[in-house]
């Protein structure tokens, strides 16, 4: 390994860019999210920065059933975000589409059908802690030796 | 202007603010006790009633699965809603999820389910999908059947034996039988 | 004189001051606002059509997350109108308790409300204090209900778990917490010049306007509405002698200011509920049947209405909601962000209307 690959490793690592995008779902995972921030739970401690901007985001946060409206976006936003990157599906609406997928629904769940799902955060809405654990665990995984294992 | 000015001095100088300052600590991440996460099995023995299964809102969230060793409630995290209402419908205590439980003994509180099935007499095309596909009475008794084709048309025997899952409705081919699910939250009197 | 327009500036729906997907087009005349639409839509899921054919155990839930915010008011409005239809009596302790998690419920998400105007005018301080005092109330919702957000603490007679004394003593206790830092930080935004600035006089909406695009809830209120608030007609709140929040101004600053009084208020409802607390069951029993009704409650952003028919069973045969936000989200359209400065103040206007896409859409 490279002193390069090293140092973009330690870097990476402590430089995770968030960008959260709702794609239908009930706001409560939405505030969830918002709830980290808040100093108790403080996550840019570790080095995580919510920009809600995709060009410069590492880690794209979905929260949500999709809607039609939402399934071309989805992608567009997800083809904007510079490499590498993963995707997190925060709560159940992502993962299953939770209460809403049912008979005579609009929605089209889950989420990977439409982009990668890198990681899942089950719970209706999950605790702030289990989001911050989940974008702990995932990040060092995905971007560690990413020119590497691109090769 | 230097109203504001004070006031910011007065936010920043305080002495709970100054300790703060320089003692910042995070809050301990800790999931406190009376959070309803999951429910877990508590080691009772399932018998089957499937109420937590009939009183679930969330498709797919629970399955009363049967194991070697006995019947077994299944959580399904994703589908899962964590409401707590399989935990407070268990008449045997089966299912744990933070307090419920032991907020449910001390209240004395629970949920009284009935079943009533209704057979819309325009739609029905006796077709007898639902009579085959019940579930219940399957022991060779006829007489403990909820549904008979008889005269004509469905009639329903023993409306007290449904179990409320469903099986009938899912498997009409036009939605003629349906399955009222009518759920009371009731507490007994304090002894 | 035709206002000609230079540019169309579209804000959203991915924007980092939206929470949730909403799209606003600005007409623009240099740095000038002329005029704004809003684009809805990105939200529909259609829980109206899923809520028929299901009986209250499924259809509450499905009330619930129509918005993750304001999740008590849904179920507590919806459940009251079951009973409504069905006759169904509550016990007094489950009434008083339905108070206190309802007003728990709203001062969170007034104080969220709130956050997210500071944060827009990127008074990050204050933002990121209010945020901290939101998760002292998220823990109370928690001991009480055993979630933070989506409770399901109502069903038809009566409530889920009891409230013990320990528990009400812990209640008092982070309210009082609360209560010390909300003054405070209600004092730093009275009386902060930079906050004066960019909130005072910004978005102006007065009475009659108000009246004309029935505008509710706080940004009702901030402009001279005080009857907009149904809270006044629910026997539990009678009891209770309540008397609504009310300011003059009708701009920016008003808004935030109702909502940080409001908050102060719901700490004393609290207090007077646990107070009066009286013994006995919390939940009477009985069981959904047929019935036609019409609703309301006070949602924290303003009426709510719940139109439901069932048949004999308890199951929805019809039901509508009409949430509070599409009201305040068209005043404010119309009536706020109208010739305004620059577009900075489009988002904070917008922002300070408390706008709630997952409610208005459904």
């Amino acid at each position: 390994m490279s002193l390069l690959q090293k140092l973009k490793n330690r870097v990476r690592s402590k430089s995770i860019h968030v960008c959260f995008v709702d794609v239908g779902s009930c706001n409560g995972c939405d505030i969830e999210v918002l709830a980290c921030l808040a100093p108790r739970y403080d996550i840019e401690q570790y080095g995580i920065y919510v920009h809600n901007n995709p060009r410069e985001a590492d880690i794209l946060l979905v929260m949500g059933a999709v809607t039609p409206q939402w399934v071309d976006k989805l992608v567009a936003i997800w083809e904007k975000i510079p490499e590498p990157k993963a995707a997190i599906a925060i709560g159940n609406c992502p993962i299953s589409g939770c209460v809403y997928n049912r008979r005579d629904s609009y929605i089209d769940p889950p989420a990977a059908k439409h982009i990668p799902i890198a990681a899942q955060v089950p719970g209706c809405p999950p605790r702030p802690t289990e989001i911050l654990a989940a974008i702990l665990s995932l990040a060092p995984t995905i971007f560690e030796n990413y020119e590497e294992k691109k090769r | 202007m230097s109203e504001s000015i004070i006031w910011y001095l007065r936010e920043f100088l305080r002495t709970e603010w100054i300790r703060k300052f320089l003692l910042a600590k995070t809050d301990p991440l800790v999931t406190p006790p009376y959070f309803k996460d999951y429910p877990t099995l508590t080691g009772k023995e399932c018998t089957a009633c499937y109420q937590c299964m009939m009183i679930c809102p969330a498709p797919g969230a629970i399955a009363v699965l049967r194991h070697d060793d006995g019947w077994r409630p299944e959580i399904y995290p994703g589908h899962c809603i964590r409401c707590g209402l399989c935990v407070e419908a268990c008449p045997e205590d089966v299912l744990q999820s933070g307090r419920v439980l032991e907020a449910q003994h001390r209240d004395r509180t629970g949920f009284r389910a009935t079943f009533h099935l209704s057979i819309d007499r325009e739609i029905c095309m006796r077709c007898g999908n639902c009579c085959i596909s019940c579930p219940v009475g399957r022991e060779g008794e006829p007489d403990g059947a909820v549904l008979k084709i008889e005269k004509g048309g469905v009639q329903i025997l023993n409306s007290d034996l449904c179990t409320g899952c469903k099986t009938c409705e899912v498997n009409c081919p036009n939605r003629g039988i349906r399955v009222a699910r009518v759920v009371e939250g009731v507490q007994e009197a304090a002894a | 004189m035709k206002k000609t327009v230079d540019v169309s500036i579209p804000i959203g729906p991915m924007h980092p001051c939206w929470k949730e997907p909403i799209r606003l087009k600005c007409e623009t005349i240099g740095e000038r606002v002329l005029r704004t639409e809003v684009e809805l839509g990105y939200m529909k899921k259609g829980i109206e059509r899923i809520m028929r054919g299901r009986p209250w155990q499924e259809v509450m839930f499905l009330a619930e997350r129509i918005c993750g915010i304001c999740s008590v008011i849904h179920n507590m409005v919806f459940i009251e109108a079951m009973e409504g239809i069905s006759g169904i009596a509550v016990p007094p302790r489950a009434a008083y308790l339905r108070v206190v998690v309802n007003e728990l419920d709203r001062m969170e998400s007034h104080i969220l409300a709130n956050f997210s105007y500071c944060y827009t005018i990127e008074h990050e301080t204050l933002a990121m204090y209010l945020l901290n005092v939101r998760e002292i109330v998220l823990d109370q919702l928690e001991r009480i209900t055993g979630s933070r957000i989506n409770t399901a603490y109502m069903i038809p007679g009566g409530v889920r778990f009891d409230i013990t004394e320990e528990d009400a003593a812990a209640l008092l206790a982070g309210l009082a917490r609360v209560e010390e830092d909300v003054e405070r930080y209600t004092r730093m935004f009275a009386t902060s010049y930079l906050i004066a600035l960019r909130s005072r006089g910004v978005g102006t909406m007065t009475r009659e306007k108000a009246i004309e695009a029935h505008a509710v809830g706080p940004t009702g209120r901030a402009s001279n509405v005080p009857e907009c608030d149904l809270r006044l007609q629910h026997p539990t709140y009678q009891k209770l002698g309540f008397t609504p929040v009310c300011r003059t101004e009708g701009d920016n600053f008003a808004r935030n200011m109702v909502r940080f009084d409001e908050v102060m208020q719901s700490i004393s409802l609290i207090r007077q509920c646990i107070g009066q607390l009286p013994e006995g069951p919390i939940r009477g029993g009985g069981a959904c049947t047929a019935g036609e009704i019409t609703y309301q409650g006070e949602a924290p952003r303003g009426e709510l209405t719940y139109y439901i028919k069932s048949d004999e069973y308890g199951r929805i045969i019809d039901i509508t909601v009409r949430t509070p936000s599409i009201m305040n989200i068209e005043a404010c359209t119309h009536h706020m962000i109208n010739d305004v400065t620059s577009v900075a103040d489009v988002t904070s206007t917008f922002i300070s209307s408390d706008p709630c896409v997952a409610c208005t859409e459904r």
